[in-house]
């Protein structure tokens, strides 16, 4: 394709510092306005319909950059969004600077036995995931990749921050929040092994910090169960 | 004193910011530049949180001409019209453009390299005192900032005001 007659975005991006190469999306590192950025790009798929792969790729932009806002004013962490092209199909977001994600954090804590440590970051997972669903955002890809730990200044307890909103949606549906924490469980219990008591820990905070959890928590009940019985059939 | 950046996506331009204080012909001034004989935007400081505010919208400015899809007449209506957190322009322009009355200014000017010239026209036409663009923080009503943007406690819980205030400048056209 022709490239998007105007934009500026692509030639920065050629010289920046490429992180991650996604099925969906390439994530850079750059500078933007002399600030640390990251910049996440969304690229055409090919074997999709040009005019529909635009129009989806608009959306999920247009969605990630809505759920990232919805997230804040609820006061839930999420990187700054600066800037964004929707001729390109990119985002520029706060980088996160120095922080760890959560996965590594809990591999090299899990190492060291530092339990009750672990157990106090479970309980506030489980609270801001909470949170997030009583503001009908549903993330579509929690994994503990997907949130960051930014060092707290001084002796404050570091901050959880949220990313990577490229499939979220706007839903009050008990099911699809249920669906949502499957996924976390999902990839929690597969990346971090002997973790079903941890794990626990984050549902019980989860339902003790939700105004609507048993609803969510009866689905992820049922979601689980059918899992199960496609795995067993299949 | 007055602040210039680089604009990474454009490397052939520069913004400079400059700030003024005991301004006497903000109603010239505002005259001049209706009539697009100043080469900058006028903008109301107490509206202002910090200097990078006014460098994301003259970024979105420079953008939106480039790819031809500026919502106003010109780059520097485009730069006011890109602080507001709404899309309706007259009110963008009362609430963030300069008023006859106004006693403090801050010019945002786009340029190439070559700058001394214009800045030096910019100097010699506003009556006023030029103090360095980091003191806008003094000048800014964080109050009446709030109010505008809607930026609620909690979301001051997880970030600046600054933070909020860009986040909504950057996402407003799909909001
Ligand atoms: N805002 C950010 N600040 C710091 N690091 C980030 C940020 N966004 C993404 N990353 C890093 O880039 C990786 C891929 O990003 P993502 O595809 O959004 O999950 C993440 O696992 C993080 O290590």
């Amino acid at each position: 394709m022709a490239q998007e007659k105007g934009t500026a975005v692509p030639a920065l991006l050629s010289k920046a510092e490429l992180l991650k190469q996604g099925a969906e999306a390439r994530v850079y590192r750059a500078e933007f306005l002399g600030k640390p950025a990251i910049v996440k790009e969304r690229f055409p798929k090919r074997y999709r319909h040009p005019v529909l792969d635009e129009k989806l790729t608009h959306r999920r932009t247009v969605q990630e950059v809505r759920s990232i806002l919805r997230c804040r004013k609820a006061g839930i962490s999420a990187p700054v969004v600066y800037f964004v092209d929707y001729t390109s199909h990119c985002i520029f977001l706060e980088e996160i600077v120095g922080s760890s994600t959560v996965r590594d954090h809990i591999v090299s804590t899990q190492q060291s036995c530092k339990d009750q440590e672990l157990e106090r970051l479970a309980q506030r997972m489980g609270q801001i995931l909470a949170r997030m669903h009583d503001e009908d955002v549903i993330h579509g890809d929690l994994t503990t990749s997907n949130m960051l730990l930014r060092r707290g200044v001084k002796d404050e307890e570091s901050d959880l921050v949220l990313i990577d909103f490229g499939l979220s949606y706007i839903s009050a549906l008990p099911e699809d929040k249920g669906v949502d924490l499957y996924v976390l469980e999902k990839a929690f219990l597969s990346t971090h092994p002997n973790t079903e008591a941890l794990f626990q820990k984050l549902l019980k905070s989860y339902t003790a910090s939700s105004k609507k959890s048993s609803a969510v928590i009866k689905k992820l009940d049922e979601v689980r169960l059918r899992g199960r019985k496609r795995s067993m059939v299949g | 004193m007055h602040l210039t950046q680089e604009l990474e996506l454009f490397p052939e331009h520069r913004v400079t910011l400059l700030l003024f204080k005991e301004v006497k012909n903000a109603a010239e001034l505002r005259k001049s530049a209706m009539e697009g004989k100043i080469n900058g935007a006028l903008i109301n400081p107490t509206m202002l949180v910090d200097p990078f505010q006014v460098l994301v919208a003259a970024n979105k400015a420079v953008h939106l001409q480039k790819i031809e899809k500026m919502k106003t007449r010109n780059l520097y209506s485009e730069i006011i019209f890109n602080l507001s957190p709404t899309n309706n322009i007259s009110e963008a322009f009362k609430r963030f453009g300069i008023s006859d009355g106004d006693d403090s200014v801050m010019v945002v000017v786009v340029h190439n390299k070559d700058e001394s010239q214009l800045l030096t026209d910019i100097v010699a036409k506003v009556d006023g005192r030029q103090v360095s663009v980091e003191d806008i923080s003094s000048l800014s009503d964080s109050a009446k900032i709030k109010k505008l943007y809607k930026v609620t406690p909690q979301e001051e819980k997880c970030g600046t005001l600054l933070d909020a205030v860009v986040c909504r400048m950057a996402t407003k056209d799909v909001l």
